[in-house]
């Protein structure tokens, strides 16, 4: 048995270069397997950019690699925000088109003149290569390496990060996962060594970070608050000060740099807790010093007595400017994760976001699979060594798991710890039962292989380990835990395959349905209705929708629009919900002053697409209700019986808003008499579908699910357009019949329908 | 407010020319508000003084309350709203001692039963806005629209009054001092509290296992699912088909606070196996006895594993993949 072992298995030292070589290819294989993994859409539709923020990215990419960085730098865009414009340039997190726009002129450096769309769209795989391997050198400081790439291997596949970072993707998540480990690696290592470099290393990427994504606030709370732990837990050094110090210092005048940033590190709450650590620790060391140098008791009290005094007044001070209003308060968006029932009264437009819900369980599974019960354990393992490294596991694991139980989109920031640590408790366990030395039974401490482990902490209770590690005698324990394991592993593998596959991929712009013989069938009237608006009307006509579709049209269309997903200023998207919801009166003053050419809806019930707009209505109509509470009222689109109803028993408010009639128009004609069935709500339409009057239908796509109104002209002799329609049909009753046979021509008559 | 001396003015010589008789309904009005039996600025009305105040020859605004307090009506909306209109009157008489044109009257269902029929009211309570009578046509009053879930009731109605009226109604809430006595008490006593319990604490305060526990259920809760309870507040167990009591909620994206509490424990118990397995295990003394141990926590592992991959696929109907014992 020894024999064998010693031709199998050398000695440790003498085979460090073939295993840091095999280090080297298992990460390569990761890596290509995470970006492999990303793929599915580009095969499976085409390289197209998904979703619809991604489409803006893309338009500002472009725009980058057309005018160059200081025109980006300056960019005002007159195409959003009609009539307001907006500042473009100051306003975004400018680290994602940075990067795609430096790896275009790369690679155009090097003659591989590359589409600017494909580096866009691959930017997202590309980078979970790199977030792998940031997970595993993390992983490493805090474990060893074999559990670092496991961690790698967990981060690569993982759908919880997937679910951001498919090709396609491209958004500013896509490298800020990537940043935020590698940030959190640079700041263990400078936490570790005490090291200014380190710590300046680690400011250089928190800036890279804030110039990426929003989310990097995060980071500027998780770093102080691993501080202030440590400091409670007495272990404050000479390493972490230096550390922390250099970190702070140039990573807060760092991200000062960035326009969109500028002061509000020194001027939000958000920023108060590092500003706040960073004078404590500054105290702290103070303190520590004249300790050493006066060894009184009474001067200890003393200066006690002072720390207390100053953290007190410092904190007051704190509270006194917030409440003055020198710090602005937490903006609406954090402060809606702690307390939670704010959003909905307060700014019902972030309540809208569907990614701003509260994440039930069954999320939480589908995302992480196995890794979500390995996770405790794993922060478990970490309280039983509990290094100062440790520690930031546990704070790290308790915070996200708080923010992804909050809302379902910070489960992209709980993704990578959690990945941790069950790759540090599945590590563990291979560790002992992949032993192959099986110890003599009685015979104590003969085998010293984990002097590290034989003399665990004396931690009385929970943590208790207080017997000698000894290791596993028998084969077949060994064996079937193994055994088991890798089958759990092998099950998450297809878990991950699967979910990305049939939950992540789909580009959202292109829909896939299935025909009844099986055979894939692609629903493509976004891009239809998209080029519709691109090939048909003049440059510079102005589209109002929803905000949801404002990237999408300024991206896909090339035209203007009023509102967009940077939701920015909250009246003007307001008064496009006050339009949508209003009768058309109402409605048609706004539109005229708004200078509207086009109007879009979406519309899904004749596809049973429920992400269409009469399912947002209720919130167009909140978000309008909370500026114009005389005018809009939402319990007047419910029924008496509160029920938010569509069909016959639709409220008279419900039946002339404009929404509704912009998405029934027309629609009772596709059915016989009578049977006019929405498959969203499952509801049969009253047979006399709505009147438009101040609107022409311009365009319907090939499933209904764009439409497009031409808003009318004011009229030629002066008339309003009610009397108008009231004149024309009057005249128009001798040849009623004809008219009905046919719909107007140029537009699509009636079709089969398939589903 | 520059403006409130000169519209006093205003409609001071306004009362004056119209008529003697309104100033003098007028006066009356104000000494009732100012000497009301209920909170100040507010006027207790009857069926005669009902007919008075929305009678014609007004010179002022009238907001008035139908309401029943009597508790044999149950009216509980009713008696929710009470104390904010009188938070209203109340506002109205500091800024306006005399009125100045606006007031603010109660006429409950007990002592204004005609007016009640009268008027073909049969829900309470009801607000309603009587601007003043104009020469010639007579302004129809306004009626507020009651929202159930307004958490300051008094303020939609004084934004309702600026918006519908010439009167500009700002609230003055009085200053809550039992909250501010509650808070500092609060604060003092946790200090002295945390002061006299220091030395008992302590131990506990750096017990590392407190904290390992503490930590170890708040990523529990938070990961099967506790925050969506609390901010969906979902029901505990629901009435499922056929009478029985259903635990699991269909559908992905939705489920009940027993399901989440069973969720937990599962995680919780294959956690435990896991740690179990790489801690404990390997320091038994004897091979036989760990071999069964061994053995009996990898079945738990894969028994619960099992268990949580059906109820995943009980939620989700698509999913394809199970493990083998249970298989739903």
């Amino acid at each position: 048995m020894s024999a064998v072992k010693s031709i199998l298995f050398k000695d440790p030292a003498s085979t460090e270069s073939a295993r840091s070589i095999l280090r080297v290819v298992i990460l390569l294989t990761i890596a290509a397997a995470a970006v492999a993994s990303r793929l599915f859409s580009v095969i499976r539709f085409e390289s197209i950019i998904h979703e619809f923020d991604p489409w803006f990215n893309f338009r500002a990419s472009k725009y980058l690699v057309k005018h160059g960085f200081f025109d980006f730098w300056n960019w005002f865009d007159d195409r959003t925000w009609y009539p307001l414009g907006r500042v473009t340039g100051g306003t975004l997190y400018p680290g994602l088109m940075v990067t795609s726009g430096a790896i275009w002129h790369a690679l155009r450096m090097i003659a591989l003149p590359v589409d600017i769309r494909n580096i866009c769209v691959l930017l997202a795989p590309g980078f979970s290569g790199l977030t792998a391997f940031a997970t595993y050198l993390f992983t490493k400081e805090m474990k060893d390496s074999g559990a670092g790439l496991l961690a790698a291997a967990f981060m690569g596949i993982a759908p919880g990060y997937i679910s951001r970072s498919v090709a396609g993707s491209y958004d500013n998540e896509a490298i800020a996962i990537f940043l935020l480990m590698f940030t959190f690696y640079l700041w263990i290592k400078a936490a570790k060594l005490g090291s200014a470099m380190w710590g300046g290393l680690c400011a250089l990427f928190y800036f890279y970070m804030v110039s990426a994504w929003g989310g990097y606030v995060f980071i500027t709370n998780l770093i102080p608050l691993h501080v202030f732990v440590l400091i409670l837990m007495g272990r404050y050094s000479g390493r972490i000060y230096v550390a922390y110090s250099s970190w702070y210092a140039l990573g807060t005048l760092a991200s000062m740099q960035v326009p969109f940033v500028g002061f509000l590190p020194v001027r939000t709450s958000e920023h108060m807790a590092a500003l706040g650590i960073f004078g404590l620790i500054q105290l702290v060391a103070f303190v520590d010093f004249l300790r050493g140098q006066v060894p009184s008791k009474q001067f200890n009290t003393l200066l006690r007595a002072l720390v207390i005094l100053i953290t007190v007044v410092g904190f007051t001070g704190l509270v006194t400017l917030t409440v003055t209003g020198v710090i602005a308060p937490w903006s609406g968006r954090f402060y809606s994760l702690w307390d939670t029932g704010y959003a909905k009264i307060h700014i019902p437009i972030i309540a809208s976001v569907s990614e701003h819900q509260p994440t039930a369980w069954p999320s939480f599974f589908f995302d992480l699979n196995m890794l979500i019960w390995l996770f405790p354990a794993g922060v478990y393992l970490s309280f039983r060594q509990l290094r100062d490294e440790h520690v930031f596991i546990i704070v790290y694991s308790v915070m996200a798991s708080y923010f992804a139980g909050v809302m379902v989109r910070l489960m992209l920031t709980l993704t990578p710890i959690v990945c941790v640590a069950a790759a540090i408790t599945v590590s563990s366990i291979f560790d002992t039962y992949l032993e192959l030395d099986t110890p003599q039974e009685q015979e104590e401490d003969s085998e010293s292989k984990k002097s590290k482990k034989e003399k665990p902490k004396e931690v009385g209770g929970f943590l208790s380990s207080k017997a000698p590690f000894i290791g596993i005698y028998s084969i077949t324990s060994k064996v079937a835990v193994v055994g088991a394991f890798c089958v759990y592993l092998i099950l998450f593998v297809l878990h991950c395959t699967w979910v990305t596959s049939n939950a992540y991929s789909s580009p959202s712009v292109v829909l896939a349905s299935r025909m009844p013989d099986g055979s894939q069938h692609i629903i493509d009237d976004f891009r239809e209705a998209y080029y519709w608006l691109r090939k048909n009307t003049p440059d510079d006509a102005k589209i109002m929708s929803w905000w949801d579709y404002g990237y999408q049209i300024g991206g896909m269309a090339d035209r203007t629009t009023l509102v967009d997903n940077n939701t920015w200023n909250n009246t003007h998207i307001a008064t496009v919900g006050k339009a949508m919801a209003s009768r058309e009166e109402v409605s048609y003053e706004i539109l005229r002053k708004h200078e509207v050419d086009y109007v879009l809806v979406i519309f899904g019930g004749l596809l049973g697409y429920s992400g269409d707009d009469i399912n947002k209505f209720l919130w167009m109509v909140r978000i309008a209700e909370g500026v114009w509470p005389n005018e809009v009222q939402e319990r007047k689109f419910f029924t008496a019986r509160g029920e938010y109803k569509i069909d016959h028993e639709a409220t008279d408010t419900m039946k002339n808003s404009l929404m509704y009639k912009m998405s029934y128009y027309k629609f009772p004609s596709l059915f016989p008499p009578g049977q006019a069935q929405d498959r969203v709500r499952g509801a049969r339409l009253p047979a006399e579908g709505p009147v438009l009057h101040t609107l022409d239908e311009a365009f319907t796509s090939e499933n209904w699910i764009v439409r497009i109104y031409k808003v009318k002209d004011l009229d030629e002799f002066g008339r309003d357009h009610f009397s108008v329609s009231a004149f024309e049909g009057g005249k128009k009753k001798k040849g009623k019949k004809a008219g009905l046979a046919g719909r107007a021509p140029g537009k699509k008559g009636r079709r089969v329908l398939r589903i | 407010m520059r403006l409130l001396p000169i519209l006093t003015a205003f409609t001071s010589l306004l009362s004056l020319s119209v008529a003697q008789k309104a100033s003098n309904k007028y006066q009356t009005f104000v000494d009732l508000a100012s000497s009301s039996k209920g909170a100040k600025g507010v006027v207790l009305l009857n069926d005669q003084l009902f007919g008075e105040i929305t009678g014609p020859h007004r010179n002022f605004s009238s907001a008035i309350l139908f309401t029943a307090l009597d508790n044999r009506f149950g009216c509980v909306l009713c008696r929710d709203f009470q104390p904010e209109f009188d938070v209203l009157g109340n506002s109205w008489f500091k800024d306006h001692p005399n009125s100045d044109g606006l007031f603010f009257g109660v006429l409950d269902f007990s002592v204004g039963r005609q007016t009640f029929q009268r008027l073909g009211m049969s829900t309470a309570p009801i607000l309603m806005l009587f601007p003043p009578s104009a020469p010639g046509s007579e302004h129809q009053p306004l009626k507020f629209d009651f929202n159930p879930s307004d958490v300051t009731p008094a303020e939609s109605v004084a934004r309702w009054i600026t918006a519908s009226s010439k009167h500009t109604v700002t609230i003055h809430r009085p200053f809550n001092y039992a909250k501010l006595f509650t808070f500092v008490g609060g604060i003092v006593g946790t200090a002295t509290l945390s002061k006299l319990a220091y030395p008992y604490l302590a131990p506990a305060l750096y017990s590392r296992n407190l904290w390992a526990a503490i930590s170890l259920v708040a990523v529990l809760l938070f990961t099967s699912g506790h925050m969506f309870n609390h901010i969906r507040k979902v029901p505990y167990v629901v009435q499922g088909r056929g009478g029985g009591v259903s635990y699991i909620a269909s559908g992905f994206s939705n489920q009940l606070g027993l399901e989440t509490q069973i969720i937990a424990v599962v995680y919780a118990v294959l956690a435990f196996s896991a740690i179990a397995l790489c801690l404990k295990m390997p320091r038994m003394e004897s091979s036989g006895k760990q071999k069964i141990a061994v053995m009996a926590w990898n079945l738990v592992l894969l028994v619960l594993f099992s268990f949580l991959m059906s109820i995943f696929k009980m939620k989700n109907g698509a999913y394809p993949f199970f493990l083998p014992p249970l298989i739903a």
